[in-house]
This record gives C-alpha cells, sequence and structure tokens, in this order.
C-alpha cells in the first residue's frame, strides 16, 4: 500500500465545508460534505475529534496516552486515516 | 416490508425559474393528477403547465418537512426548483435546515444572488452552493438558457469564492454544448471550483420532450468520455470531477437513486412527496402522498408510491434473476415508464432488456439524421402560470 508519508509536524484540519457531526440515528460520528455522507469508524472519530490545530505527532501522542497503546503502533493507523481522509479531500493539512 | 433509512431530502421549493433551459428535469405537466397527459417527445399538448405557484407550501409548512425529514435521520438537504432564490424565504428555511442539523446544498442559476443575499444565506448557515453553468462560452450559454445569464453566473462564482462558500459547478451536457467539454474544463478550473459535474443530459420532461435536439452523436460521446477521464486524472486533488454517464450509450443501466426508496426523497413545490424528483411526471399511474396530509414518516414507510419498487421483489424478468440486481437495481423507473409506458419494466437502456430496441431505434434516427434533423430545435422551457388569488 502506497500511502504519501504525512509529516508530523503538519497540521490536520477539516477542509471547508466540510462538517463532522453526531448522528442522532446511530449516536456515531459522520463527516458531512457537499453531496456526500461518511459514516466514521472509532479510529477515525477519534483521531477528527483531535483536529483541533494539533500537529499529527500531537494527535498519536494524545491518543497513545489515552489508550495506553504503543506510539508506534498507533503511527500506522493514524497516518492510513489522516491520508485517506485527505485524499477524499475531507482534511487539509498545514 | 421494512423501509431503510433515508439520507438526504431534495427541496423543490419553486418551479419558477429565470431560465429556459430545454434540458429542465421539471416536468411540463405536474400538480393535477386527473390532468397529466402523457408526453412523447416533439409534441407538445394542451395540459403541460406545471402547478401554479401560489399552490406553494409556505414557509411554516416547508419548516415542518424540513423538522420530519431530521426525525426521520436525513442528513443533507438539497434546496433546488426552479430557482429556490424566486423564493425570498430561502434563509428562513436554510436557518431551519441548519438548526434541524442538516447540511444544506444551494442548487442554483446564481440569477438572484447578490452579496447581500449571499451574506443572509450565509449567515443563515448554508454549507455550500452548486452554480449551473450550460457553456463556458457566452453567446452559446445565453442561448441555451433562453436568456442573458452567463456573464451574471461569472461574477456570482466570484462572489461565492469571496464569501468563502464550497463552490459546485454544474454543467448538462448535450449535442449543442458537448464539444467544448475542454473548455468548460477550464473555465471550472479558473473559478476554482471544488467540485465539478459533467452531466451528460437524462431525458426526463422537457429534456425528453427536447430529445431529438439533444441527444449528443456516438462520436461526440466517445470524444466525451476521454476528455473527461484525462481531466479527471489531470486535476485529481484540485477539482473533484463527476461525469454522468450518457446513459442511452451505455449496455447496463444507471443504478437510479442508488434503488427506489432506499436513500433518497424529494418534496416538489406543491407538497407532493416522491421518491425521485421526475417521477410525478414519468409515472402517472402512480398515486403520491402530499405532505399536507401525512407526515413525512408515513409516507417514507407505508406509502404505495415508496414501497412500489423498494427492494428486488417488483422486479420483472431479466432482473429478477439477474446477478446485477442489487448493483443497478433494474436502472430507472421513470426511464421505463416513458419509453415502454410501464415502470415495472426493466430500463430499456439495459442490453438484456427485451425492449432495448427502443433505445437503439432513437439512436440509430439520430445517425441517420439529415444535416437539419440534426439540428432540430427545441422547445423552451417556460414558467408555470401564475393565478391569483382573489382578495
Amino acid at each position: 500500500m502506497q500511502t504519501p508519508a504525512l509529516a508530523s509536524s503538519a497540521q490536520p484540519r477539516l477542509t471547508r465545508g466540510v462538517r463532522l457531526q453526531t448522528d442522532s440515528k446511530t449516536g456515531n460520528s459522520v463527516l458531512l460534505f457537499p453531496e456526500g455522507v461518511l459514516e466514521l469508524n472509532e479510529t477515525a472519530q477519534e483521531i477528527l475529534n483531535r483536529c483541533d490545530g494539533r500537529t499529527v505527532s500531537e494527535i498519536i501522542q494524545a491518543l497513545a496516552e489515552e489508550y495506553d497503546i504503543d506510539p508506534k503502533m498507533l503511527a500506522i493507523d493514524v497516518e492510513e486515516t489522516l491520508a485517506d481522509l485527505k485524499r477524499r479531500k475531507l482534511i487539509e493539512l498545514t | 416490508m421494512i423501509a431503510p433509512r433515508p439520507y438526504a431530502l431534495l427541496a423543490e421549493i419553486t418551479y419558477r425559474c429565470p431560465l429556459h433551459c430545454p434540458y429542465c428535469s421539471n416536468p411540463i405537466a405536474n400538480g393535477n393528477l386527473e390532468g397529466r397527459a402523457p408526453v412523447t417527445p416533439g409534441k407538445t399538448g394542451s395540459q403541460e403547465l406545471a402547478p401554479p405557484y401560489n399552490a406553494e407550501l409556505s414557509t411554516d409548512e416547508w419548516k415542518r418537512v424540513i423538522r420530519e425529514a431530521a426525525d426521520l435521520g436525513i442528513l443533507q438537504i438539497g434546496f433546488s426548483g426552479g430557482e429556490p432564490l424566486a423564493r425570498r424565504d430561502l434563509p428562513d428555511l436554510i436557518r431551519a435546515a441548519r438548526e434541524a442539523n442538516l447540511y444544506s446544498n444551494l442548487i442554483t442559476s446564481g440569477i438572484g444572488l447578490d452579496d447581500d443575499r449571499l451574506c443572509a444565506l450565509r449567515d443563515a448557515g448554508l454549507d455550500s452552493i452548486q452554480l449551473s453553468f450550460q457553456s463556458d462560452n457566452t453567446n452559446l450559454a445565453d442561448e441555451i438558457a433562453g436568456t442573458r445569464a452567463h456573464q451574471h453566473k461569472l461574477d456570482v462564482a466570484a462572489k461565492i469564492r469571496a464569501a468563502g462558500i464550497p463552490l459546485s459547478l454544474n454543467f448538462v451536457i448535450h449535442r449543442r454544448n458537448i464539444d467544448r467539454l475542454p473548455q468548460m474544463i477550464d473555465l471550472a478550473e479558473s473559478l476554482h471550483a471544488e467540485r465539478v459535474e459533467l452531466a451528460n443530459v437524462q431525458f426526463y420532461g422537457w429534456a425528453f420532450l427536447n430529445r431529438a435536439a439533444l441527444l449528443p452523436t456516438r462520436e461526440q460521446v466517445v470524444r466525451a468520455r476521454e476528455i473527461a477521464t484525462v481531466a479527471k486524472a489531470r486535476l485529481a486533488g484540485k477539482i473533484d470531477i463527476f461525469y454522468v454517464l450518457p446513459d442511452y450509450y451505455e449496455s447496463r443501466p444507471k443504478p437510479c437513486l442508488s434503488g427506489w426508496g432506499q436513500r433518497y426523497l424529494t418534496v416538489n413545490p406543491i407538497g407532493e412527496v416522491l421518491p425521485c424528483p421526475t417521477a410525478s411526471s414519468a409515472i402517472p399511474d402512480l398515486r403520491f402522498e402530499n405532505v399536507r396530509a401525512r407526515d413525512l414518516d408515513w409516507i417514507w414507510r407505508e406509502s404505495e408510491s415508496f414501497n412500489r419498487f423498494r427492494g428486488t421483489e417488483w422486479m420483472p424478468e431479466p432482473c429478477q434473476s439477474c446477478p446485477q440486481r442489487e448493483i443497478d437495481f433494474g436502472g430507472c423507473r421513470c426511464q421505463a415508464a416513458l419509453l415502454t409506458g410501464n415502470a415495472a419494466n426493466t430500463d430499456p437502456v439495459c442490453e438484456l432488456s427485451p425492449n432495448r430496441a427502443l433505445v437503439d431505434e432513437v439512436l440509430r434516427d439520430l445517425d441517420s439524421s439529415t444535416p437539419k434533423a440534426f439540428g432540430a430545435d427545441w422547445t423552451y422551457r417556460v414558467n408555470p402560470k401564475t393565478v391569483l388569488t382573489p382578495v
């Protein structure tokens, strides 16, 4: 699988026009954007809830501490998820 | 049958429109169940007026529909028409959608959108705008729209960008403009759109009436597909390009609506709730419920119109035993009704349909057309008649 490496100092943010909200029917998080709805899995949900100006490495660190997981293991998941969201233009990296 | 959860509501808040595009999917006859006349391409009848606009739902009725839609699980609302800006209460409706946590998209020609209205819509919580264009070329665009609109649309696109609202462009592609696809893509790029729909015309409403003038040739379609494919790859990551296929030239039908009564519903200006925006005119024998009489939840779950073609049980052969039946859902019910006279038939676009000859015949007639017939005139869309209520 080829995913472009994400700079650990990049700050992921939702792209303008993309809304993150709780689906009242399921209680899960969804991303809403023009003509589309993306139902988020738990990983994506936890990551996006922390895309508030923090860098990729800060997000990994925060999740690792909260869930007591090895940051190196977690980094793969986080980077894959962010790369996927970026490919769909749902997040931007600044 | 257990109804699935709907995701998106198309709110057609008015049929009034300052443009007269000959491919409009609005009904050319509607509103009067007894008065609906079947439509044949190239033939106009006497009962083709859309409902008078004083029969439109009121602001309060729309607000109730929006709340009921959110309760039903709907997450997206598209405000469409006609031209939705023709209703002065649009900001109120968008605010109601925002309060109900719906993501709102305005589907507009841009006519009537000045700085003040744009601010009002943004402040009300509008999430995105889809702006229609008829061509990249002013003269051609204005000819297609039947009015001078193109220059204004360019200004509006810039204003939308300046207001910070995400912008999608929509081009309906047909015989008269399909050869300008590269220039239209260039226009989208220069206007910094985030998303572009290159939508080959689908033949419903006015487009069905004007099919002979709008249907592109096979040669045009092949070239357009190549251009769209190349542009999609070139602009990946910059502009999302959605190319809507010209289904008469396909061998399998489009997965219309992701299945009837599965994800989408439409409420038209007079409150009829439709599984598909073109259903009321294309399928005259189906009775549609009205939000003035029933709540949306009941209509979605229980009504005959939503259940008639839900799932796969209604399917005839060759759909019933087809491995593709949950991929294309038998295609489009409206197209089956318009071309075969029976909405329950397999979409005749499908190469397995016993009625495919009906589509081939249309294509063959086009190929053998004389230059004169090739440039067949179209009938411009007209607005519904205004009926004044006595004071």
